[in-house]
């Protein structure tokens, strides 16, 4: 057994680092965030992360990707989360291409992984309805066979970038009903297709989040990636995948807020010494530097695992709820050790203030997860 | 990056899993101290498989480690069996005489602790001395021919069936605090030497630890381990060790299953427990809670097969004597007022063993370095923060 990088992996890790902390500042950061028509990423910034392999990075070599794993990515992910860089690195480089590997035709392959690696599109991820709900039983929106087509009709909320990106993977039901596993069915579709509209939520952590609607949405059958009516038993994989992926970014935000706690705390002069001199304040940092060890291991401890093949939907559950905690934990705790800094919107750590909470939120926040624990450890709810 | 076992790795632990599977019976299951005949036997067989000092020269009557983790999959296997475990003896005295005692030392005591051969207390805590062990006061005198020590000691585990103590002893009483430390190796037979039980809060079978007095107690020069005054940087040597080689996160692990397991099984009224939303979403908070523990002592392994693991440990301790209680909390939570039903009750659930969980745990997060001083590591060692009791810091000053 053996936790250490690769030469390899050391080499993505510092780029990535060197590369977002010179891009992807707090100023960059916040002037994505101003205004709500904007599509929330830099395309020059997308640009570069397809030149320097990582749209890619996952995608296997016969695909022209770098077949590298999960693991990498999450290593990857951890430096984006430091740098809560706003992209659709994940709808696009892990949902969509993971998706499209899994379950696309030969040409659907070959035409769409090229344009992923190459940052030509981006996709958004439309999956989440309009309830507290996540997963596959919640999925509502109707799909229904005309003839050569398919006419989509209801709506999808919490789209991450919807209105900016190119495409849209859209999961659909095309059988059976609310409430069960079977009967889900994946689109690939543009983004401009008529029919939709995308209508901004404001968030907390002001990013792009869109309430996406389709009224009487027609696309041909060729539009369809995977198995119909079995789509689940793909984007299953997928979405454990995102969640480690997710999982790996709020780690990387937590390291990073915990890094901007503890260097305060060595610079605020009260009672005539450093604040990270008193013993509470230590013991706050100390804590968080637990659970980010934690969170650091089991997000790379799942990942690995999943390179190997191997099920892992049990830990997936668990990386995903602990690091949702511990994101959201650290961030919190962080920013009281700011002081009444913590809480004017100048001060960066606002950002992941902003963020911690809404992080834990999202992809089922905790109890999508849980319940998948406790129906691991104590089978189904029989009652 | 390899998460799996090696193959060899993976041989050793089914060779412990299929050793315990024979000679773990129920009369030596469930305690953690070598102290009964039954429980002495068992770790006599651990020793005559060499396991027991593993990674030391034969000339000590050590044996090769068949693999750099060898020392921690035994602990780790020990644990999830419930079986005695063998930290303490290998894993602070062995050592410790091993890295600074003197030839004669090593000679004498070497192949006695591998051969399981004699037990040991460690004697540190006194009542004006805990976490402040530095502060301790027990004499030792230089009288020519001999040492002769006085002082009390308490809370000193396994003194009323060890064959010696391990002392710490202040040899400088004019020097700072750290530095007038000495550790002595004392047989427990010697004259002057009494203790009397310290019960611990618990039902009948109890753990017990002990107050114990030296009275003008003559100990052999040579017994001084290493160098005088030194003792001090051994004792935090050793605690090193201790938090993580001792205090294996396993048990944990095999306790939260049961309960797991136990609340699988459970009706009231006709409904099962595990039915119920609030247990499902709290023990699946637990549940994830424990694999992180799982994970910090996987991290501290990967860093044992390098160096000491030292605020790593201290990570694994903060977490696990956190999650110990957290465990029985909520395992009595979930039984509700048969929570509280003790030892010898036909209705209390796992035969009462969470109370008793419940009531001691928290003694892990005071002994051998608690969560706070394990954090206090962390802050100091790690993030480099400065000493809350020492002079002012001002910025610039830290690390
Ligand atoms: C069952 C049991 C077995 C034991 N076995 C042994 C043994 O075999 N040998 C042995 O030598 N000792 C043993 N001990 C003693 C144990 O190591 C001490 O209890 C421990 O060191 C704490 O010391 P104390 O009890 O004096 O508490 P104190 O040091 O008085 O601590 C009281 C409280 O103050 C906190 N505290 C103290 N200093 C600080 C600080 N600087 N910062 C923050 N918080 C602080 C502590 O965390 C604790 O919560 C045992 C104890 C128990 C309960």
């Amino acid at each position: 057994m053996d936790m250490k990088y690769t030469e390899e992996q050391k080499q993505l890790q510092d780029l990535a680092r060197r590369y977002l902390e010179k891009e992807c500042t707090i100023d960059f950061v916040r002037n994505l965030e101003k205004k709500d028509e904007e599509i929330g990423f830099s395309k020059e910034m997308w640009a570069s992360f397809a030149e320097m392999g990582w749209l890619g990075l996952a995608i296997p070599e016969e695909h022209d990707g770098m077949g590298w794993g999960l693991v990498d990515q999450a290593i990857l992910a951890m430096q984006m989360g430091r740098s809560i860089c706003p992209s659709p690195y994940l709808s696009t480089a892990v949902i969509a291409a993971e998706a499209i590997v899994l379950g696309g035709t030969d040409d659907q392959k070959s035409e769409l992984l090229e344009e992923i690696i190459g940052g030509e599109a981006v996709y958004a991820f439309c999956f989440q309805e309009n309830t507290r709900e996540f997963g596959p039983k919640t999925v509502a929106l109707e799909a229904k066979a005309d003839g050569d087509n398919y006419v989509i009709n209801g709506s999808k909320m919490f789209v991450e970038f919807s209105k900016g990106a190119d495409k849209l993977l859209v999961v659909t039901r095309t059988a059976g009903k609310v409430g069960e596993e079977s009967g889900l069915t994946m689109f690939i579709m543009d983004s401009d297709t008529k029919g939709i509209t995308h209508t901004h939520l404001p968030t907390m952590a002001r990013d792009r989040q869109y309430e996406v609607k389709f009224e009487n949405v027609t696309v041909p059958k060729s539009a369809v990636l995977g198995p119909v009516g079995d789509g689940w038993t793909i984007l299953n994989k997928v979405v454990q995948k995102a969640a480690v992926i997710f999982s790996a970014y709020c780690a990387g935000t937590a390291e990073v807020m915990h890094e901007y706690a503890l260097e305060f705390s060595k610079e605020r002069v009260q009672f005539g010494r450093i604040i990270g001199q008193m013993q509470v304040i230590q013991q706050y940092l100390a804590t968080c530097t637990i659970e980010i060890y934690g969170a650091r291991t089991i997000v790379l401890y799942t990942a690995w695992h999943m390179d190997q093949g191997r099920d892992m939907l049990d830990y997936v559950a668990k990386t995903k709820a602990f690091t949702s905690h511990c994101v959201e934990h650290i961030c919190d705790r962080g920013s009281q050790i700011f002081g009444g800094m913590g809480y004017i919107e100048e001060t960066p750590t606002t950002l992941h203030l902003r963020r911690g909470k809404q992080y834990q939120l999202s992809m089922g926040g905790m109890a999508y997860w849980e319940d998948i624990v406790a129906e691991k450890m104590f089978g189904p709810v029989t009652a | 990056m390899e998460f799996d076992l090696s193959l060899e790795e993976a041989g050793f632990r089914d060779e412990v899993k299929a050793f315990l599977e024979a000679e773990l019976t129920e009369e030596v299951r469930g305690g953690m101290f070598v102290d009964t005949p039954a429980r002495v036997a068992f770790v006599d067989k651990l020793a005559a498989k060499g396991w027991l000092g593993m990674g030391f020269p034969e000339k000590y009557g050590g044996s090769k480690k068949p693999i750099a983790l060898a020392q921690f999959i035994l602990n780790v296997e020990l644990e999830l069996a419930h079986a005695p475990i063998v930290g303490k003896n290998v894993g602070v005295i062995a050592n410790t005489i091993f890295h600074n005692g003197s030839e004669e030392m090593k000679d004498e005591f070497l192949p006695k602790v591998f051969k399981n051969e004699c037990q040991w207390a460690l004697s540190y805590t006194e009542p004006q001395a805990g976490t402040d062990l530095a502060a301790l006061q027990c004499k030792c005198e230089d009288k020519g021919d001999h040492w002769l020590v006085n002082g009390t000691k308490r809370f000193i585990t396994s003194a009323h069936f060890a064959d010696y103590h391990w002392v710490a002893v202040r040899t400088d009483p004019d020097a700072q605090k750290h530095k007038g430390v000495s550790i002595i190796i004392m047989d427990a037979d010697a004259e002057g030497l009494t203790y009397t039980p310290q019960w611990c809060v618990g039902s009948t079978g109890a753990e017990r630890t002990n107050e114990v007095f030296y009275d003008n107690v003559k100990v052999p020069k040579n017994r001084l381990v290493g160098e005088i005054n030194k003792g001090f940087i051994y004792l935090m040597q050793a605690l090193d060790y201790e938090r993580f080689a001792i205090i294996s996160f396993a048990a944990r692990v095999r306790r939260f299953n049961k309960v797991a397991e136990w609340v699988k099984e459970a009706e009231f009224g006709g409904k099962k427990l595990s039915d119920d939303p609030a247990i499902r979403s709290k023990f699946a908070t637990l549940a994830t809670r424990v694999e992180i523990g799982t994970m910090l002592e996987k991290m501290c392994i990967c860093v044992a097969a390098e160096r000491v693991p030292n605020t790593e440990a201290a990570m694994n301790k903060a977490w696990a004597s956190t999650i110990g209680t957290e465990i029985a909390n909520l395992a009595l939570d979930a039984m509700g007022p048969y929570g509280y039903l003790w030892d010898g009750s036909e209705h209390a659930p796992l035969e009462g063993e969470m109370v008793d969980q419940y009531l001691m745990h928290g003694h892990s997060r005071v002994a051998a370095a608690g969560v706070d001083t394990s954090k206090t590591i962390i802050a100091r060692r790690l993030l480099g923060l400065p000493d809350p009791l020492g002079k002012p810091f001002l910025p610039n000053q830290a690390k």
